[in-house]
């Protein structure tokens, strides 16, 4: 009989974690960023790795290149400013982004902790060019129950397609 | 497409004030597969670093223009490269970026090579019933004709004519050697690397690249974060260089053009504490003396003409361009550092690139976003001649100025001054290496009557209009 309430935990923990994942790309998508960023705790680890070779993923940030690497959110304040700021060619106009999160896995999880694994596609339609690129790969986010609320504590997105458009940022990932 | 096609596509005559390209040169595709040709399967191309393949049997592949390359090093340590391609019927036989193999064993009929390109194995040869002429045919990997190093740094070229790889580079090499010596045993890429397409030609990069007008327009969100930072209104703790400091009284920048299509700007740099290399500032001043230890925390970006770049700012980038089509370019690039760097020195290199000059960093993309709006801008027909290149002339020095001689390098031309040059001339030599490239392709194929022309008519066309 123990092994059902450790089910029942698990899936409520597998759905609070699952509405993070899927709140964090309605307000990629809808341009809610100052929400976005307050998902994420002030000392996040926010982590897009590069590649090495074929099948092997840059693993250790300080001595090897990542496309993103942040230990906080200041990074990622930053650059909700330039995107914000009317100042990057790049961000203006902004694409419309369009995020798709699925294969939601539970890892390591307790009552105020989780892992969780999921499988993620974006599509950015580059409204001056009118053409739609798309990126896909891999999440793993690590939550933290804070006052009652989960929040970002760790997020690494493996980005598969990474011969790049010349135009990837935060919102496209 | 003629000679004089090509001919009225620059227009070179400083003397008088004038100099500029047409838009063709951007967008016509026939333009574009004369470039391949002429240029990037003529002259010495960049390929990449021989540290990338340490060991014998490592090698890495790549792209000679639009020949797919494999650079191996032989059982004896030897380097060579090779066109990736199988002799008995094409297929590439190295297929991945990089790797270790004492032989490359066509995928597709078992032909086997080993690491310095000879052909051991034809798969069942002795019941194939081959003719004679067969077995006495040459069936190794066939090597570029040209293969070269400088201090680590290899080129190939396809092409007889060009110069000695040492020539090529010519007056660069000082400059080269401020990166190669930034370790007494040398520079490495880091490991990881990213690339990216952007839709427009490869001469914008070309351009980009050692272009200091740009800054201010293209890279005030990259600025304004840098100030941000260090006001407090960021919480992003990062030190990075402020491009403001190029304001300050008493700060040069200058730039220099080589024969060969060379080019290159530089900047002091007031606030040097911000790079990586100066954590190590007094062994560096010991091994390399103060002048070039000054020069290596100055900001340098370099162009070897036409397919690479060294930009030493935020950090020290190496980009290698490749050209897919007249609108469509790739670009591979890499964080360079110095063997053996501190930990926390090369964790600041590390961010300090990828806050710069990642495709997803805080400034590239402003850039490419500006190509792609460049190369949209081409479509208007009836706007043939760009106005980029006549900013500076007036100031344009022939041969070094005093910065260069000091560290022993003879330029074409210099410029320099204070920040609001942001000299334009700088982009001549590239035309001109552009222009004299072409003419030299049409001029070769005259001789042998290439696509159809009779060998003499086309000669003549060359003859009168080099005259």
């Amino acid at each position: 009989m123990t092994a059902v309430p450790v089910v029942a935990a698990a899936r409520e923990l597998l759905a609070a974690g699952s509405e993070m994942l899927y709140r964090e790309a309605l307000y990629l998508d809808t341009q809610r960023w100052d929400e976005w960023l307050e998902l994420f705790l002030p000392e996040c680890e926010y982590w897009v790795p590069a590649w090495k070779s074929e099948h092997q993923p840059t693993s250790n940030p300080k001595r090897e290149l990542s496309l993103i690497y942040y230990s906080t959110r200041g990074g990622l304040e930053d650059r909700v400013w330039r995107a914000r700021s009317g100042k990057s060619a790049a961000a203006s106009p902004l694409p419309r982004t369009h995020h798709v999160i699925g294969n939601v896995l539970l890892g390591e999880a307790g009552p105020e902790r989780m892992q969780l694994m999921s499988a993620w596609t974006a599509h950015q339609y580059r409204t001056k060019i009118r053409e739609t690129e798309s990126l896909y790969g891999r999440y793993e986010h690590e939550l933290v129950l804070r006052e009652g609320a989960w929040r970002i504590a760790k997020k690494k997105i493996l980005l598969l397609n990474d011969t790049m458009p010349a135009m990837v940022d935060f919102y496209s990932l | 497409m003629h000679i004089q096609d090509v001919t009225r596509l620059v227009v070179d005559r400083p003397d008088e004030g004038l100099f500029s390209v047409h838009r063709d040169i951007f967008r016509d595709e026939q333009v574009f597969d004369l470039e391949m040709r002429h240029i990037f399967e003529s002259t010495w191309v960049f390929l990449g670093l021989a540290s990338q393949a340490p060991l014998p049997h490592d090698f890495f592949t790549g792209w000679v223009g639009r020949q797919p390359v494999v650079v191996s090093r032989d059982a004896t340590g030897k380097l060579g490269c090779f066109i990736n391609s199988c002799r008995h019927r094409g297929a590439v036989i190295a297929h991945t970026r990089a790797g270790n193999a004492r032989y490359h064993v066509c995928h597709y009929h078992g032909w086997a090579y080993d690491s310095g390109g000879r052909c051991i194995d034809i798969k069942d040869q002795q019941a194939g019933c081959y003719p004679p002429g067969f077995d006495k045919a040459d069936h190794n990997l066939i090597a570029v004709p040209r293969f070269g190093e400088y201090r680590g740094l290899l080129f190939a070229s396809l092409g007889a004519g060009a110069p000695s790889l040492q020539e090529y580079l010519g007056e660069t090499r000082p400059f080269l050697d401020l990166i190669v010596d930034q370790s007494e045993h040398g520079v490495e890429l880091v490991p990881g690397s990213s690339s990216y397409i952007y839709r427009g030609n490869w001469k914008l990069q070309l351009e980009n690249c050692v272009d200091l007008y740009h800054l201010t327009s293209a890279h005030p969100s990259f600025m304004k974060i840098v100030e941000r930072r260090k006001s407090g209104e960021s919480r992003h703790g990062l030190k990075a260089l402020d491009f403001n400091d190029y304001r300050l009284p008493g700060v040069v920048r200058g730039s220099y053009t080589f024969k060969h299509g060379h080019a290159m700007v530089w900047g002091a740099t007031a606030a040097p504490e911000v790079r990586p290399l100066y954590s190590d500032i007094d062994n560096l001043r010991r091994r390399v003396g103060d002048l070039r230890a000054q020069w290596m925390l100055a900001t340098r970006n370099l162009t070897l003409f036409p397919n690479v770049q060294f930009a030493e700012n935020a950090s020290l980038q190496l980009r290698v361009m490749r050209p897919l089509a007249v609108d469509r370019t790739e670009m591979q690039i890499y964080c360079l550092a110095p063997v053996g760097e501190a930990d926390a020195a090369r964790e600041h290199r590390i961010r300090q690139y990828e806050d710069f000059f990642n495709s997803t960093g805080l400034a590239t993309p402003d850039d490419t976003a500006s190509y792609e709006d460049c190369q949209t801008g081409y479509r208007a027909r009836h706007l043939d001649w760009q106005q980029g290149y006549q900013r500076g002339i007036t100031a344009l020095v022939q041969g070094p100025d005093k910065y260069a001689a000091e560290l022993g390098s003879c330029p074409a031309t210099s410029l320099s001054g204070h920040y609001d040059i942001q000299d334009e001339t700088v982009f001549h030599a590239g035309y001109r290496e552009w222009l004299r490239l072409m003419q030299a392709g049409f001029a070769r194929d005259a001789g042998r009557g290439h696509e159809g022309r009779p060998g003499r008519e086309a000669a003549v066309t060359a003859k009168t209009a080099a005259a």
